[in-house]
């Protein structure tokens, strides 16, 4: 449903961050994006949510397509009526100072049904914690439960696509693993997830597919089995290789044999 | 003690003016971490504007008020599409900086318009003067004491109690979060302008009011600075409790200390209470404590 083509993004006008990105995406899949920081994998999310203007970057060459037709330089909140894709944006994307009531209604904010406030009843049944929160501020929630809110506050735009930024950037592992069971439930239920992680393992464990970014390219993809075997993947992103090149120095040189960097 | 009730008195009713000139600057500041150095402008052409509708075409007041209110936030919103949004996303003393300069463009503006005379200004509102005693409260600084509350409580439920007061809200904390949710950042910020810029005006035309109206009423605007140094850049309370404290403190300063020999010393009194909370609360009574979390 989603295609982007050949997508070049700098920001400032200088700092070139996506050099020629294709990738696509199919409806009802995981699609995993890997890649170590500053690989491009965040600008990559704000291009396609229609948000690289407000951070002062702009799109310089390629395409951005919906069902074929170009979105390229179409408003956020215009992508997000038109195509039910809402980003979430990385680190707790949530409002610290409303409670987690007007969060779940701030989320809303674009929808004028009637259905808003049996769809926040919807997410604490999903959420339970969140019910016996809901009058707190979300600061002073924990990060599990920030990150649960974040989720609940996508949910209320009622996307059909969600592309989610580092979920689990700063959580223990078990509420991760938790936080990724219930991507994999929304999946289920029919939204497309585009999946940017840095927690490579539990991610492609739940994937369909997954593309490996680095420095503003796309160096590897396929289906999420393929990748969890690839032997450059499990070396420098599941930690799990061959140990052979013990050091850092080493493991450089070989990068650059394979042209990575 | 009959003089200093009286004064209290006073000082809290024009403080209530301050207040929601105090207002005015902290929801754009919230909004847009700016601090809008054009308010003083912003309160004469908001003046000027009712002027017209209400003196010079013989309006009925109460038609001509919110249409006087609808033309100056019609003004905040266009000062914010060409001055403010062109900056969006860039860093918040850029903008502060543009509000210096278009307080200079706007006071141009206002002078070639309307010359610097002064114009009379009375509206005829019925007497309510009150006398209690040795007491006496006019009659003008009652009504504008109401409608300045009055304007303050209908903002706050608007921000407090309805859905575009929610998106106003998320917005101010963060615009990135905002749009990610389908709030359109960029609207919201035009609203917020328009708002703010009616609430000078209602404060504009509650003090022109007082006396008369010239381009010089803009100083009056720069009450506004120690109103939310004091109560907090961030709090909307605090713009409350920092008006009614800048009103009595200049009151009271104008009815003990100008008598000494002292003349002038009502304008300075608030900026060195100013000082003092600085050295003792350096966010203001009611700045907001950042929630910190790594």
């Amino acid at each position: 449903m989603l295609s982007i083509e050949n997508l070049r993004v700098v920001y400032h006008d200088v700092i070139s961050v996506l050099n020629g990105i294709s990738l696509t995406l199919n409806e009802k899949e995981i699609l995993i994006i890997i890649g170590a920081n500053g690989a491009g994998k965040t600008t990559l999310l704000r291009s396609v949510a229609g948000m690289i203007d407000f951070y002062d970057g702009s799109i310089i060459d390629g395409d951005i397509k919906m069902n074929g037709a170009s979105i390229k330089g179409l408003d956020a909140t215009d992508i997000m009526k038109r195509f039910g894709l809402t980003y979430v944006i990385e680190d707790r994307p949530v409002f610290w100072y409303l409670t987690i009531e007007e969060n779940l209604g701030a989320a809303s904010f674009s929808r004028w049904d009637k259905q808003v406030k049996a769809d926040i009843e919807g997410i604490y049944s999903l959420f339970p914690v969140l019910e016996k929160l809901r009058h707190r501020k979300a600061g002073y929630a924990s990060g599990g439960e920030q990150q649960m809110l974040a989720i609940g506050m996508a949910l209320m735009t009622r996307p059909k696509i969600l592309l989610l930024d580092e979920p689990s950037l700063g959580l223990a592992p078990l509420i991760t693993e938790e936080l990724f069971s219930t991507i994999e439930g929304l999946n289920q239920s029919g939204i497309t997830i585009v999946l940017v992680e840095q927690n490579a393992h539990a991610a492609l464990d739940i994937g369909t597919r997954g593309y490996v970014m680095e420095t503003g390219r796309i160096v590897l993809d396929g289906s999420s089995r393929e990748l969890l075997e690839n032997e450059d993947v499990r070396e420098f992103y599941l930690g799990s290789g061959k140990r052979e090149r013990k050091s850092y120095k080493d493991a450089k040189r070989y990068k650059r044999r394979k042209r990575w960097l | 003690m009959v003089d200093f009730t009286q004064a209290l008195g006073a000082g809290t009713l024009v403080g209530l003016v301050y207040a929601l000139l105090g207002l005015s600057i902290v929801i754009i500041y919230r909004a847009s971490e700016a601090f809008n150095f054009a308010i003083g402008e912003f309160l004469v052409i908001g003046s000027f504007l009712f002027y017209i509708f209400f003196f010079d075409l013989r309006i009925p007041l109460l038609v001509a008020l919110p249409l006087g209110l609808l033309a100056a936030g019609l003004v905040g919103a266009l000062v914010e599409r060409f001055a403010i949004k062109p900056l969006l996303g860039r860093s918040p003393l850029s903008m502060t900086i543009i509000t210096l300069g278009l307080g200079f463009f706007l006071r141009g503006c206002v002078q070639l318009i309307f010359g610097s005379h002064s114009y009379s200004f009375f509206l005829e509102l019925p007497d309510i003067t009150q006398e209690f005693g040795d007491l006496l409260f006019l009659s003008d600084p009652i009504w504008a004491g109401i409608l300045s509350l009055s304007t303050f409580g209908l903002i706050l439920f608007l921000l407090f109690r309805t859905r575009w007061g929610l998106a106003i809200r998320a917005t101010s904390e963060n615009q990135a979060k905002a749009m990610a949710f389908g709030i359109d950042a960029r609207f919201i910020l035009l609203i917020v302008w328009a708002i703010s810029s009616a609430c000078i005006a209602v404060a504009g035309i509650m003090i022109s009011n007082f006396g008369a109206l010239s381009s010089m009423s803009s100083i009056v605007g720069l009450r506004a600075i120690p109103v939310v140094l004091i109560g907090g850049m961030d709090s909307i309370v605090g713009a409350l409790v920092g008006g009614i404290i800048v009103g009595v403190c200049e009151s009271l300063a104008g009815a003990y200390i100008e008598p000494m020999g002292l003349v002038g010393f009502k304008e300075v009194a608030p900026y060195l209470l100013l000082l003092i909370v600085l050295l003792i609360r350096p966010y203001g009574l009611f700045g907001q404590i950042r929630i910190e979390r790594v």
